[in-house]
């Protein structure tokens, strides 16, 4: 007896039900038990499906459950599918979110939340986690597109979640906008693929695009370049990261929730489902790796120059969603969806890390203000510790295979292959670097705080460091799934597990040759050389000297610092650009259109029938013979008129 | 001899006694007055009746001026009495001065 | 001969209601009406409805214009004042429009009388026993209407007419 498919977001949605409608009446604890107990049966209804899934066939599952559109040609059915891609995606998202689920407890306790607001978190968490599981299990377009929106949708509601503070309320507005945009591009999208299949469920949309490349080759580039603008706006990539930045105004698990390991990753998930689509279009794929590079990039160097704890660890995610998209632009999907997974472990312990922080710092972020934790705050300090080693690409944490595997991909991939190779080469060189910046600004040295935030300084909880360290330990461990082919034919698990999605395409080669063992063995030898030297550097400047070299390189160009310490002032240039001139164009609509237009229109027709109302009642004279007179000269006029005939 | 009225004769008088009586309640300011031109006007369409139906050979016009005098004789009383009810209040029936509908 | 008859209580009836229009005094246009209707009862005669001819006497002549009397006497309205309020438009206007119908009236009687025949007249016309049966038959039902609304005007006549007590 199987458990359904559909039961797995569904348990999370009577969770938000319950706790939405009766939380407030019943109490915190009452709430975290539904809360949390709906994400641990729901992780445990996935891995009953995903526990013989993996060790049995890997064959992919289809379960409709009800018909949903019928309307013309369009037919398209609720149903869900389980297969390698959806059930990575199932293993870590179920159980992420579970961990922060627990971690919330903690958190959210400490604040003084009222019972409204407790349930109302832990409700929006679970609406979260229904939406997330109905995107990475739905079986059509449309019904990713329904989890696509309710994830977007959460994201408002979480990081809006304190509405009563300006910046919070205009951070929420912000992220769901900026999305919209983005979706945009996947409706049109959608509405492509709808013309070109005349479908759209997946296995069809794929098995004729594989059976026909190049009937629909032509088609697909504006498709897939459609998609990928919903992907950018999701996975806030340039130009539309914008919104990630000022959504750490959310509650922490929100941020790594949401933030980190899971909404933000939808677009590289959308990418990768769609990898029939984007390899029957070239020039998209390019400008997937180009902007993923770019994107990397940019994002890294706005990391260094920030003060805000969380801040910098928003930036590193659009950073390291950055490696995921040149993954999946240069062939390589399988690489990116592992480093998906093993990002998902470390940003998570990251964020949750800056939680505990945050809380024994009495909320202050400013990593200025911090200092000499590490006594302190062991648990947190040792589990930051391990996250910092995997996002910088050390062996044998995760990150470094997964990442390892994304710069070996782009290093063999023709055209531009060797630039984006260097860029992320020097990406990761940079991500070491402020990583260990604020590692070193946070837990070394001298505490540079107030006096009460000093007394204030404590251990999270239990429920907020038990999973720390479980993310931890996974930070470590979670790599060694994808050991690339140098330790042996059989070491890489992932990749062979992922093939089957990667469906071959008539009349296309399949897969590339892999490069030989030396080159590999090296391109690795550079890339933990790279990562030392900017750990060192970071160790060096920051742990040792205390700063002063820094401030020194900040005070030679005041200019090119403020400029990427303001990172690069893009949110004042889309306000010029956009925003202002948006806003004039509707102070405009307002008041000439609707008000002189439209109403004036209106009024206009009102006085019209007043006017003549005020000229009409004159013939009102109340004197009989008038009225006497007027018929009588109708009846003069009746008689004309007969006679006239006659 | 009996058969020597032309109908056009006939006709002719009810026409001008109508046209008089219609002068009458137009041009005057009496109330009384221009009820009495109505009156006339009726007499004249009784005229008109009993000179068809005398052409025609049939009884019904002497029955229709049979049932028009019945009936002016029931209006004219109504109307009196609210002529004199009317006179209570505003003292006049100048039909000019008696104008509370006006605008 | 008849004609002659006809013509000449025609005449009297018209002048007399040209009287009754002009007069200031309201209970000479009474008297003047009254006058009136006898010639048109002549008329009546000559028209072979002896009854009716009655009828105009007994009731209109007799009943109605008495009862005008009586309410002018009641309310004691005194010859018709000139007063300042003119009415030109009114005045214009309506005589104006009288004189068209006039002129249209007859216009089609004139169009159409040469088609009507000299009347031809049976004698039974004038017998009110004739009438009689006719009217107690054909129209018994019209009949008994009619007395229902009589009693609805003496009802009505009543309760406009009575004075309010306080």
């Amino acid at each position: 007896m199987t458990t359904p498919l559909w039961l797995i977001p569904a348990i999370p949605l009577v969770g938000f039900a319950v706790n939405g409608l009766l939380g407030t009446r019943l109490g915190k604890s009452f709430v975290s038990a539904v809360g949390v107990g709906a994400a641990g049966l729901t992780t445990l209804a996935a891995y009953s499906r995903l526990i013989p899934f993996a060790t049995g066939s890997h064959a992919t599952v289809v379960e409709p459950v009800t018909s949903w559109i019928a309307v013309a040609n369009l037919s398209i059915d609720l149903s869900f599918r389980l297969d390698p891609l959806s059930a990575l995606m199932l293993s870590f998202v179920t159980f992420v979110a579970l961990l922060i689920h627990i971690y919330a407890i903690g958190y959210m306790h400490g604040d003084d939340a009222t019972d409204a607001g407790y349930a109302r978190f832990f409700a929006y968490l679970n609406l979260f986690l229904f939406a997330m599981l109905t995107l990475v299990l739905a079986e059509s377009f449309l019904l990713m597109f329904v989890g696509w929106e309710g994830v977007g949708l959460c994201s408002y509601l979480l990081v809006g979640y304190y509405f009563d503070r300006e910046y919070a309320a205009a951070a929420g507005r912000k992220a769901f906008v900026v999305n919209r945009i983005g979706d945009y591009g996947f409706l049109l999208g959608m509405f492509g693929i709808f013309t070109a299949f005349g479908s759209l469920n997946y296995s069809e949309v794929f098995r004729k695009a594989a059976e026909q490349p190049a009937t629909f080759s032509p088609a697909l580039s504006l498709i897939c370049l459609c998609l990928f603008i919903g992907a950018m706006g999701k996975s806030a990539q340039v130009p539309l990261y914008v919104w990630l930045p000022d959504a750490m105004a959310g509650p922490t698990p929100v941020s790594a929730l949401i933030h980190a390991a899971t909404m933000v990753t939808a677009g590289v998930y959308m990418v990768a489902r769609c990898n029939v689509l984007f390899r029957l279009a070239p020039e998209v794929m390019l400008f997937v790796a180009c902007i993923g590079c770019f994107t990397a990039l940019f994002a890294g160097t706005i990391a260094v120059a920030q003060n805000d704890l969380k801040k910098v660890l928003a930036y590193s995610t659009i950073s390291q969603l950055g490696y995921m998209f040149l993954a999946c632009g240069v062939g390589a999907f399988s690489v990116g969806m592992f480093h998906v997974m093993t990002h998902a472990c470390f940003k998570a312990c990251l964020f949750l890390g800056a939680g505990a922080v945050m809380h024994a710092m009495s909320d202050d972020l400013d990593i200025r203000h911090m200092g000499g934790l590490k006594a302190k705050m062991p648990i947190t300090f040792w589990t930051f510790l391990l996250a910092t080693f995997a996002i910088s690409g050390i062996p044998p944490f995760a990150g470094f295979f997964s990442k390892d595997a994304i710069l070996s991909s782009a290093f063999e991939s023709p055209s531009l292959g060797k630039l984006l190779w260097f860029v992320g080469l020097f990406t990761a060189g940079l991500t070491a670097f402020y990583m260990y910046r604020i590692v070193s600004l946070t837990f070394f040295g001298q505490f540079r705080g107030t006096k009460e935030q000093e007394h204030h300084l404590h251990e999270a909880p239990a429920s907020m460091t038990f999973p720390l360290i479980v993310l931890g330990f996974l930070s470590v461990v979670a790599g060694w799934l994808g050991l690339p082919a140098v330790f042996g034919e059989h070491a890489n698990i992932i990749e062979p597990f992922l093939a089957p999605v990667i469906a071959p395409i008539a009349g296309h080669e399949a897969g590339h040759e892999a490069l030989p063992h030396a080159v590999e063995w090296l391109l690795m030898a550079v890339s933990v050389a790279v990562a030392s030297s900017g750990l060192y550097l970071a160790y060096a400047w920051y742990a040792k000297q205390g700063g002063r070299t820094p401030a020194r390189i900040a005070a030679a160009f005041p200019a090119a610092y403020a400029l990427v310490a303001d990172k690069y002032r893009i949110d004042e240039l889309y306000d010029a650009l956009f925003v202002r001139p948006y806003t004039r164009l509707s102070h405009v609509l307002w008041k000439v259109v609707d008000v002189l237009v439209i109403d004036g229109f209106l009024n206009a027709a009102a006085f019209i029938v007043e006017l003549t109302g005020d000229f009409l009642r004159f013939l009102q004279t109340g004197n009989v013979r008038n009225y006497a007179l007027t018929f009588f000269l109708g009846l003069v006029a009746l008689l004309i008129f007969v006679v006239g005939a006659l | 001899m009996i058969g020597s009225i032309p109908l056009s004769h006939v006709l002719l008088t009810s026409g001008a006694l109508f046209s008089i009586g219609i002068a009458g309640a137009l041009l005057r300011r009496n109330a009384i007055q221009i009820f009495l031109s109505i009156e006339l006007m009726m007499n004249a369409a009784n005229l008109a009746l009993l000179g068809y139906g005398a052409a025609l050979g049939t009884h019904e016009g002497q029955i229709l001026v049979f049932f028009v005098i019945a009936i002016a004789a029931a209006e004219a009383s109504v109307g009196l009495a609210i002529f004199v009810a009317l006179f209570r209040h505003t003292e006049t029936i100048d039909v000019n001065k008696i104008n509370l509908l006006k605008w | 001969m008849d004609r002659l008859f006809f013509d000449a209580a025609a005449l009297v009836a018209i002048v007399f209601a040209g009287l009754m229009v002009i007069g200031r005094n309201p209970v000479k246009s009474v008297l003047a009406l009254v006058v009136s209707f006898f010639g048109l009862a002549v008329t009546y005669v000559l028209l072979l409805a002896p009854f009716i001819a009655a009828l105009q006497v007994i009731v209109y002549a007799g009943a109605i214009l008495v009862l005008f009397l009586f309410v002018l006497m009641l309310l004691n309205v005194g010859p018709e004042k000139p007063d300042g309020a003119r009415r030109p438009i009114q005045s214009i206007l309506g005589g104006l429009s009288v004189v068209v119908f006039a002129g249209l009236l007859l216009g089609m009687f004139r169009a159409s009388g040469a088609r009507v025949p000299v009347m031809a007249q049976p004698a039974e016309l004038a017998d009110p026993a004739a009438l009689a049966r006719v009217l107690f038959s054909d129209y018994l039902l019209h009949f008994e209407a009619v007395s229902v609304l009589l009693l609805a005007a003496l009802v009505g006549a009543f309760v406009l007419a009575r004075r309010e007590n306080t």
